[in-house]
């Protein structure tokens, strides 16, 4: 699955639930399908006779280039949600996610300002929420997407009890 | 109108009575000591301010008429449109009117504001509709500004700015005080943060003993530097090519429109530039036990301080064209200060040192640093910001410090020379130190830059890698600290070096946060802790 992993070495990563395909496949549905509506728009006028300028082949091919980069991203998806992982050592959590562009981010406990929980409407009757952790910095983007809802809760607890045994200044 | 302000004083403060005392009409007298308990002590600020205030936007008003005016006389236009002349009673009336009305919103919003320094605390009360007490922790302080616009300089005001990590506006602000008022204040703020005074001293206590702490001016920056950095600047440069480009236009194209485009473009240029003068002028940096104080400005004055450890990232940079002159900047990330809504407003704010040479550099990194953690810190920071790594490869990899070509660069690890196509200039710069205290991030051949983030003060780190630098094994090292203009990336360091990197600064930032945990940085001889924090005096910042 993986090339070459850019994060440490020896390190158990907990993966997300499966479950998260589902939200992740939602939101690709409902982007693309109103990306394509709009592309396909002048397709639509020109065949009605309103437009005149572009030619129905390329009227054809926007719509399409697009919804073929999107199957493509589709078919990426699984794949890229199996690569979300997160993992608590003794004083930071890891998070890292990506296939082709990776990243593994360090936020030491000490340095959570809060934690916040975010359920969304696809997300709900799946049992699954989005948890985030927010330092000082708006630069940290620590979010760990499609975590069930109990182990949300326990992480939640468990990140602002040892945040606060860690507490630090800014 | 009398009733409900009475009404509402009495509601907000128990001690009214004692409060309308000490806050005369005369306005505040600090200088008569009120005592310092929790209710009594309210004081308001100047009684000139709402005035002041008026005329700022008195001022703010001709100057939008009087550009547009401006504009019209450059592309010919009558003075006055003939269609606004007959209306030009009503207008005066009309602008009375407004200026009046504002002048009395700022006197009732005067009325309504007080404020109080006690128990560690910086109490203000705000708002005569809708209500505002707000509090902020005295030991919580970033930064504090204070700040005389040209009008309130004329009649010896000042405001004064108090930060506090949010990266919004500042948390307290008072418009107008006295300006030797709002010095004294400056300092019983700065002496009760840093845990030097008693942070509940007993009543009666008089608390405006408290003076200001003895200064050392390090540095100032000549007129004419300042007027050199601004000629050779970026900004410079585009306007060279810009107008080049606009000549050549007209001269192709036998259009000579452009010229009037240029004269207002002109105007906005040299008002820019005034600007940067403006703010610029005279900029001294001098050194208190209180921290770092910056002061500069012509016509408008700021006094910044900066406590110690206050400073989350800086950075050294070079534009390419001051590299003639050998000259530098030196721009911070303080959390308080974020980055301000006023963007040319909190460029200045950021900026530790407009120009300076690579000795006044140096001088003040000591100063931001005092203790770099390596025993060498000039020869560290010079590598960073000039240093150049050989053309055969990365001399610190392998073993830092072992070879010859390692202690010429500093200790540095570059770009591996496999992945040199991805930065074919850049590779020998872009590279990383970690001495005890601090970890150095350099980067660019001809936008050199520096990047100093102490171990105690990163938030959160990530490692990022895309398909490209994944083929040639590099990666790139985010280190996330407040908001300002400095963000912190190591750029195409090798991928064993970087996750080595990962796990030896997380182990440096934790060791770092332990050793330093107060947020006093001069403590009191015998006073008890106000905050579970304990209060060791290990941390190196401190003064």
């Amino acid at each position: 699955m993986r090339t070459e992993a850019i994060d440490p070495p020896g390190i158990d990563w907990l993966r997300v639930s499966p479950k998260y395909v589902t939200v992740r496949l939602a939101g690709w549905a409902l982007g693309n399908l109103v990306a394509v509506a709009l592309l396909s728009l002048p397709l639509v006028l020109v065949l009605a006779g309103v437009w005149t300028w572009p030619p129905v082949w390329l009227g054809v091919a926007v719509p399409a280039l697009w919804l073929l980069l999107a199957l493509w991203r589709l078919a990426l998806i699984p794949r890229q949600v199996r690569s979300i992982g997160y993992a608590e050592r003794e004083d930071d959590l890891l998070i890292r996610r990506g296939i082709f562009y990776q990243r593994t981010l360090v936020v030491p406990y000490g340095r959570m300002q809060y934690v916040d929980i975010a359920v969304g409407p696809v997300e709900r009757p799946l049992g699954l929420c989005t948890l985030k952790l927010h330092t000082a910095s708006p630069g940290t983007n620590a979010e760990i997407p499609g975590l069930p809802a109990s182990e949300g809760a326990r992480l939640r607890e468990q990140l602002s009890a040892r945040g606060e045994a860690r507490l630090a200044g800014l | 109108m009398a009733l409900t302000p009475e009404g509402a004083r009495a509601a907000r403060d128990p001690a009214a009575g004692s409060g309308n005392e000490t806050a005369g009409p005369d306005g505040p007298r600090p200088a008569a000591g009120p005592e310092a308990t929790a209710d009594a002590g309210w004081l308001r600020v100047h009684p000139g301010s709402p005035f002041v205030r008026g005329w700022v936007a008195l001022a703010a008003m001709l100057f939008f008429f009087g550009r547009d005016t401006f504009e019209r006389l450059l592309q010919g236009g009558p003075v006055f449109d003939d269609r606004l002349a007959g209306r030009a009673p009503w207008l005066l009336v009309g602008g009375g009117t407004v200026l009046l009305l504002t002048v009395l919103g700022y006197v009732l919003s005067w009325y309504f504001t007080r404020y109080q320094l006690a128990e560690g605390y910086v109490r203000v009360n705000t708002g005569f509709l809708f209500k505002q007490q707000r509090q902020a922790r005295l030991d919580r302080v970033q930064a504090i500004d204070v700040v005389q616009p040209f009008l309130a300089r004329i009649f010896g005001l000042a405001e004064l700015r108090f930060e506090v990590a949010d990266a919004g506006e500042s948390a307290v602000h008072l418009a107008y005080l006295r300006a030797d008022e709002a010095r004294q204040l400056r300092a019983r703020i700065l002496a009760q943060a840093s845990g030097a005074v008693g942070v509940a001293p007993a009543p009666g206590q008089p608390e405006a003993a408290a003076a200001e702490a003895p200064e050392q001016t390090v540095l100032t920056v000549p007129p004419s530097r300042l007027l050199g950095s601004l000629l050779l600047s970026e900004q410079s440069v585009a306007i060279v090519a810009g107008g080049i480009a606009s000549v050549l236009l007209s001269a192709v194209t036998e259009n000579r429109n452009f010229t009037v485009f240029l004269i207002p473009a002109a105007i906005g240029l040299a008002a820019a530039y005034w600007s940067s003068f403006n703010k610029g002028y005279n900029f001294t940096a001098a050194v208190s036990p209180d921290g770092i104080r910056l002061r500069y400005g012509l016509l408008d004055t700021r006094a910044q301080t900066v406590p110690p450890g206050r400073i989350q990232a800086l950075k050294v940079s070079q534009p390419p064209l001051w590299r003639i002159l050998g000259w530098y900047r030196i721009q911070v990330n303080v959390a308080g200060y974020g980055v301000a809504g006023n963007a040319r407003q909190g460029e200045a704010r950021t900026t530790l040192l407009p120009v300076g040479s690579l000795t006044d550099v140096l001088n003040l990194l000591a100063l931001v640093i005092p203790d770099p953690g390596t025993p060498d810190p000039a020869a560290v920071f010079t590598a960073g910001i000039t240093g150049l790594a050989g053309a055969d490869g990365t001399p610190g990899a392998a073993a830092p410090g072992a070879g010859d070509p390692a202690d010429a660069d500093g200790g540095f690890v570059t770009t591996p020379r496999r992945a040199r196509v991805l930065a074919p200039l850049g590779w020998r710069r872009n590279g990383f130190t970690a001495t005890e205290t601090a970890l150095l991030l350099r980067s660019g051949r001809w936008w050199r830059s520096l990047v100093v983030v102490p171990h105690q003060r990163t938030q959160s780190m990530a490692l990022q890698q895309g398909p490209l630098a994944r083929r040639f094994r590099v990666a790139d090292l985010v280190l996330h600290t407040t908001a300002g203009p400095v963000a912190p990336r190591l750029i195409q360091a090798g991928l064993d070096e970087a996750r080595d990197l990962l796990d030896a600064q997380s182990a440096r930032a934790r060791a770092a946060r332990k050793r330093q945990r107060s947020e006093h940085w001069s403590e009191p001889a015998a006073s008890p802790a106000p905050s579970p924090a304990d209060h060791t005096q290990e941390g190196p910042n401190h003064g």
